[in-house]
């Protein structure tokens, strides 16, 4: 009898994780990355009629490989890696990392078994890290030429390839603006906070009750919003790392910086037109996107990268989106009221430890071959849907955001600052700014938090 | 002669597990404490003898004290509740109720989905449903998510590590209650022991080898949480949720701080030995043969 109860238990049991096992086998994500790198989407052809690459026939046969941080691109990773593989007989084996997992732990893990990807893509403060340690010098490569006001320097040598630009603002629904006030809406019109404080009064008139979305996550709180106070020092990365120093020796006093005043009054703006702001820290990050292609709000704030969730939710690359800068106050000749901040995000970092010459060579050629050979030049942009931070690419991206971040690097109407900081930095002054957000706590709260965080660095 | 089949028998029996066990935990756990007596960082090459210097920084970093007292209240509030209800349920499971296999397996179903999982289902209910439900009804309970507010979401922690731990107590329960021998309770009820005496003299001291085993586990689990902590809160709200273990993850992986996260990592392991093995002490002491 017992036995019989026991066996029943264990056969449902087993069902059920049976059911679980293959019900979970689909889509469970973080929400920075939403995206399902199966997902079909209608693709432009590559033409690969002319490429005047020049391949070094010596290192045909020779395998790589490369691990790979940014999982909307897997798919045109692995394409351009078949591609690259046809024309020079490099094979480049793609890696992705799974989600969840962060890109450093998985590369560090790699290194401690003697087994590290040959190429690995990762974040800035990821590459600053390991560089001197681990990674080959880039910077006599060609492509350092293409590419100069993106580069990464540590101690005056570049040890990272920039894969992509990428810039965030305040995205505006172009078709819901106008038809809440009724009239043609201008994006340039608007130049200072209360220039843009009148726009929310009037979309409020237009019956949009609440006009923006605003993201609870971490993420989006500590480092997008609050690294402005680091990159709007002067819109350079040499301003944000003497900003940050600064506040480091206690020479600059947070609470009387300008920029951190005008910072707090702009998020202030941000934090009374939010439409989540009766519960801001039960925002969900899926439904910003719905409600800013559904018309719900007018304005989100968040990067290029959200375009894929926008898409999902019904936007199409032809409607029209953009990006509205942070402003921070009311004087027209600040940049910061102007540009918007686009940096490379992601670097490519070639393993200079444990890979023999031949394959750092394959390596290097392949990342030359991304920024010459017209197939590498389409691909990137095209295939991945990437902002090339090179100027030689002539390629232009599809979708509105990029392009809209595409062409004002072009006008230079965007500013490059990306202020290097620790890695906890968004996640310890994210929950200082939550709070904040919350309202549950005040201005000098949330400057003590990051005078303490600064203080508690080495 | 004999102690040399000895040494064979050990070889062929013993040598195999013995060193499965060293390679993966005694060992490692060596190497770990070591660790913490050094700067590493996880990458570079040299490895310096730093002392107890990352200790100090274990006792500077208030947050984790936070973190860790947080958790005993959480194991606290996880234990007692789980050790009851499944107590409970597994008494009146084995009643002869009908249909109680099928509760006995419906219960049982919420600890073999995943904590992963089981969070974000959870978040889903609970900042989703719920609130749609306080929308509909003006409940002010359920007007905003309960993840966004510091106290609420460690009762969300609570109800769901409760709901997901019980049904594997129940079973633990179950299989003690089946095995008291029907003689004594016939015996007691002949003597005239009634209902809650019956309870607490007879059935209580039969069954302290289950609540042993039951404590022990609840209590272990309790202390190590971390899969439902990252996918259902993941210590938001600003990081008012965040339980011990994660906290050293953190530590270690975010901050970059390895000696340190090992350290903690350490003290959490000490903590969460000497309570359990009190704890399996003492009740062990409770057992009684029937």
């Amino acid at each position: 009898m017992r036995k019989k109860v026991l066996t029943k238990v264990m056969a449902s049991g087993l069902a059920a994780t049976m059911m679980v096992t293959t019900m979970t086998g689909c889509t469970f994500g973080f929400a920075s990355d939403p995206d399902d790198p199966n997902e079909v989407v209608e693709e432009e052809p590559i033409d690969t009629s002319v490429d005047t690459f020049e391949y070094d026939t010596a290192l045909s046969g020779t395998n790589i490989t490369l691990l790979n941080s940014k999982a909307e691109i897997q798919v045109a990773l692995e394409a351009m890696s078949q591609s690259y593989e046809e024309k020079s007989g490099v094979h480049v084996e793609v890696m992705p990392v799974t989600d969840g997992d962060s890109p450093y732990t998985k590369v560090v893990s790699l290194y401690n078994s003697g087994n590290p990807p040959t190429l690995s893509i990762l974040d800035t403060t990821d590459v600053i890290a390991l560089a001197e340690e681990k990674a080959a010098d880039l910077s006599e490569e060609p492509w350092t030429a293409e590419a100069e006001d993106y580069l990464t320097y540590v101690n005056d040598k570049v040890y990272s390839f920039p894969l992509c630009i990428e810039g965030r603002g305040l995205i505006y629904n172009k078709a819901v603006i106008e038809e809440a006030l009724g009239e043609a809406f201008d994006p340039e019109s608007i130049q200072t906070l209360d220039d843009f404080k009148a726009l929310l009064d009037k979309l409020v008139a237009g019956g949009i009750e609440k006009p923006i979305s605003l993201a609870k996550e971490d993420w989006s709180l500590g480092a997008h919003h609050l690294q402005y106070i680091y990159e709007t020092y002067d819109g350079t990365s040499e301003g944000a790392a003497e900003v940050i120093n600064k506040i480091k020796d206690g020479s600059l006093d947070l609470s009387s910086y300008e920029r951190m005043k005008e910072f707090m009054d702009a998020f202030d703006v941000l934090k009374e037109y939010n439409v989540a702001k009766g519960d801001p820290l039960g925002a969900d990050y899926d439904e910003m996107a719905i409600d800013l292609a559904d018309g719900k709000t007018a304005l989100w704030f968040n990067g290029n990268w959200a375009w894929p969730n926008l898409q999902e939710a019904g936007a199409e690359n032809d409607d029209e989106y953009g990006f509205l800068p942070y402003f921070l106050n009311n004087d027209k000749d600040d940049f910061a009221n102007q540009m918007i901040q686009g940096s490379p995000s992601k670097q490519v970092m070639l393993d200079g430890q444990f890979a023999s010459e031949q394959e750092q060579k394959a390596a290097k050629q392949f990342l030359n071959w991304i920024v010459y050979s017209e197939i590498g030049q389409q691909m990137l942009v095209k295939k991945a849907n990437i902002i090339p931070p090179f100027k030689n690419n002539p390629y232009e991206p599809a979708d509105p955001l990029s392009r809209d971040i595409y062409n004002r690097v072009q006008e230079e109407k965007a500013f490059n600052a990306s202020a290097i900081v620790p890695n906890d930095h968004w996640s310890v002054l994210g929950a200082a700014m939550q709070k904040y957000l919350a309202g549950r706590s005040d201005r000098e709260e949330l400057v003590q938090s990051i005078e303490d965080y600064w203080a508690e660095q080495e | 002669m004999k102690t040399k089949s000895n040494g064979k028998d050990f070889c062929m029996f013993a040598l195999p597990g013995m060193f499965c066990f060293f390679a993966v935990l005694v060992i490692p756990f060596i190497y770990g404490v070591y660790l913490t007596l050094t700067d590493w960082n996880g990458v570079a090459k040299v490895k310096n003898f730093i002392g107890l210097k990352n200790f100090s920084g274990v006792v500077k970093d208030a947050q984790f004290w936070t973190s860790l007292l947080l958790t005993f209240k959480y194991v606290i509030v996880v234990v007692l509740l789980v050790n009851i209800i499944a107590f409970a349920v597994a008494y009146l499971l084995t009643r002869g109720i009908k249909g109680q296999n099928f509760f006995r397996a419906g219960f049982f179903t919420p600890n073999l989905i995943g904590g992963i999982v089981l969070g974000y289902i959870w978040q889903f209910v609970f900042s989703r449903v719920f609130v749609n439900i306080g929308e509909a009804t003006g409940w002010s309970l359920f007007e905003v998510s309960w993840l966004s507010d510091p106290s609420k979401a460690f009762a969300a922690l609570v109800l769901v590590s409760v709901w997901q731990l019980s049904g594997y107590m129940i079973l633990i329960y179950v299989a003690g209650f089946m095995g008291l021998n029907e003689d004594v309770m016939e015996a007691a009820s002949i003597d005239g022991a009634t209902g809650w005496i019956k309870m607490t003299k007879i059935v209580l001291p039969l069954m302290m080898s289950s609540i042993t085993i039951c404590l022990f586990l609840t209590l272990s689990r309790a202390f190590m949480v971390y899969d439902v902590n990252l996918s259902l809160t993941g210590g938001a709200p600003y990081g008012t949720t965040e339980m011990a273990a994660m906290h050293v993850y953190e530590k270690a992986f975010t901050s970059r701080q390895f000696g340190v996260g090992q350290a903690e990592a350490l003290i959490l392991f000490i903590v969460v030995a000497i309570i359990s093995g009190t704890q399996v002490y003492f009740t062990k002491k409770q057992e009684v043969e029937a």
